[in-house]
């Protein structure tokens, strides 16, 4: 059954979006990842506009990451004070990610640089994930214990001024490197309709020394309403958002997202994470590829709203 | 008086005579005259329907062109003196287009040209093949085929450069079956009825089409007529596409909300489990 998309303005499959939002679902489900990176690279093979793609894609956040922030609200792991720090670099980055894509659809660029932008981040993310995962499994096969890196006690950001005490995390730290990371994931949330849990949870890590346990939740709490902030602005700004098509998604990957944490739970991890990894550069070799090789057609057109 | 009635008679045998072989040798102007004055074919068209509502299901329609030539001259429809060519052309839209260079290898937009009106959709529908209805120029007089659709450049363009953006129009546009010519589409059913099926494919854009038929007897044009479609948005596609458009901050809001009210009812249903 056919459904036609008021913004991205094509008909597609009903159920082949069901299917895309529960397969991505899934695979958020069994990996704890929140599945933008994989998603908006999908919506972009299966022809919808790159732009709208990545508008829709930060609206379909808000529901995922709402029903996880909840989870973990209740398991008291969220710092709400990190996190609203992290919130107000997030904003920042989100109203300049909204700028730059109005600017470069203008300029006829968005497509190249929501492509480039996936293949940079995608190769390092998936090489990075590779490498990690083949290490465990080696690890694991020679009977070693993962051993977990101690949190050093002094670095160069401890030097920074506006040092804020966060005692949900037990740290006193400048708010200038959290309000850094919350920018860059509001600038990716902006341009490549993603959560940046990626990019932030690593960095609440190793850069902030934030306890595991409040790192995921705290996350979720911020992507949670950056992406709710990008979807208004995108709205405003841009007019890409297609709540239509976001709403199929989002009512897939929710199905998709149960099945994928029980399955999750089953399977091993390590090779898990290989095989996401592998599904991960296979989707940015797919995406390079539409780059470097020559188009079957070397022009295109773009409608401009409101002329006459 | 008989020589004078015999004179008379004489003459107005002569004049008889005269008159007769008058007619004989007018007959051919007198028909020739008559034909003349047979009044002219002219061409009406309708369509199935005017208004064609694009909804969330819409996965393309068919409309049905159909029309009659008054004054028809052919007894059947099998006498082929007529050919009709129907045009349909969708609203002028004010485009960019972009061509894409190879650059550090990679491809890369380059170049770009705005156009004022490229027109979403253009089909001609013929009894036969264009080339064996009319000559070319005859054609080009109606404006009927590719290369009389005045796209509007925003800057002028030289001759080359011109072409090489047009061209490259039509062929995307019809590699998207938007701008097709069909050689047989049109049917005479009847002396005077003829009746085509057009298709408007999905990705066809909403707005008001003009449709104008042509009438062709032995190469030369007749008549003309037009007539137009509305293609317009429906049901909760317009209502979303034109909220989006018309208030676009409170639509971003509310596509927020509908996502919270998601995710709160997706926590509620799988808490239990």
């Amino acid at each position: 059954m056919q459904i036609y998309l008021p913004i991205a303005e094509l008909s597609m499959n009903i159920l082949l979006i069901f299917a895309m939002g529960g397969s991505v679902g899934f695979l958020s489900g069994v990996f704890g990842v929140g599945g933008g990176f994989l998603m908006t690279p999908l919506l972009i093979f299966s022809g919808i506009p790159p732009a709208v793609a990545v508008a829709t894609e930060a609206n379909q956040i808000v529901a995922s990451s709402v029903s996880g922030a909840i989870a973990q609200w209740r398991r008291n792991n969220v710092d709400i004070k990190l996190g609203t720090v992290l919130l107000v670099g997030g904003v920042v980055g989100s109203v300049i990610g909204v700028q730059i894509v109005k600017l470069l659809r203008q300029l006829g660029q968005i497509d190249l640089i929501i492509s480039l932008s996936y293949v940079s981040f995608l190769s390092i993310v998936g090489s990075l994930m590779l490498v990690e995962s083949l290490n465990a499994i080696r690890k694991s096969r020679a009977g070693e214990k993962v051993s977990r890196r101690r949190a050093g006690q002094h670095t160069w950001m401890h030097g920074l001024p506006l040092k804020m005490r966060f005692p949900r995390s037990k740290l006193y730290i400048s708010a200038i490197p959290p309000m850094v990371i919350g920018s860059v994931v509001g600038l990716l949330a902006a341009i490549m309709g993603v959560g940046g849990g990626f990019v932030m949870v690593p960095a609440m890590i190793y850069l902030l020394r934030v306890p595991t346990n409040v790192v995921v939740g705290t996350s979720l709490f911020q992507i949670m309403f950056v992406t709710a902030v990008t979807t208004v602005l995108q709205a405003t700004q841009n007019q890409t958002v297609d709540a239509l098509l976001a709403l199929l998604l989002m009512s897939g990957g929710v199905i998709g997202a149960q099945l994928g944490v029980r399955a999750g739970q089953r399977l091993k991890g390590e090779q898990l994470r290989a095989l996401l990894a592998l599904l991960v550069l296979a989707v940015c070799a797919r995406l390079g590829m539409t780059l470097v090789l020559e188009p079957n057609e070397l022009y295109s057109f773009s409608r401009l709203a409101g002329g006459h | 008086m008989p020589a004078f009635a015999g004179k008379a008679c004489s003459r107005l045998a002569r004049a008889l005579i005269f008159a007769g072989g008058l007619s004989i040798l007018m007959a051919p102007v007198g028909v020739a005259l008559a034909e003349v004055h047979l009044p002219p074919e002219t061409i009406e068209a309708d369509i199935s329907t005017h208004e064609v509502a694009v909804e969330t299901d819409f996965a393309g329609v068919h409309v049905i062109i159909f029309g009659a030539v008054a004054n028809s001259r052919q007894r059947v429809a099998e006498d082929g003196l007529y050919d009709v060519v129907l045009v349909l052309q969708g609203p002028g839209e004010r485009s960019t287009m972009r061509k894409k260079t190879h650059v550090a290898g990679i491809w890369i937009n380059t170049d770009s040209e705005t156009f004022e009106a490229i027109p979403s959709y253009y089909a001609v529908v013929s009894t036969r093949p264009l080339d064996e209805i009319a000559d070319a120029s005859e054609l080009d007089k109606l404006g009927i085929g590719f290369r009389h659709l005045n796209f509007r450049p925003v800057r002028t363009l030289s001759p080359e450069r011109a072409k090489e953006y047009e061209t490259s129009i039509v062929r995307i546009k019809r590699s998207q079956n938007l701008y097709r010519i069909a050689n047989v589409g049109v049917a005479f059913i009847a002396s005077s009825l003829f009746r085509a099926s057009v298709d408007l494919p999905a990705n066809v854009s909403v707005g008001e089409f003009t449709v104008k038929a042509h009438l062709f007897r032995e190469g030369r044009h007749l008549s003309s007529y037009s007539t137009t479609l509305d293609l317009s948005r429906e049901g909760v596609e317009r209502v979303i596409h034109s909220f989006a458009f018309d208030y676009p901050f409170l639509y971003g809001v509310l596509a927020v909300i509908v996502a919270v009210l998601a995710g709160l009812a997706s926590t509620a249903i799988f808490k239990r489990r």
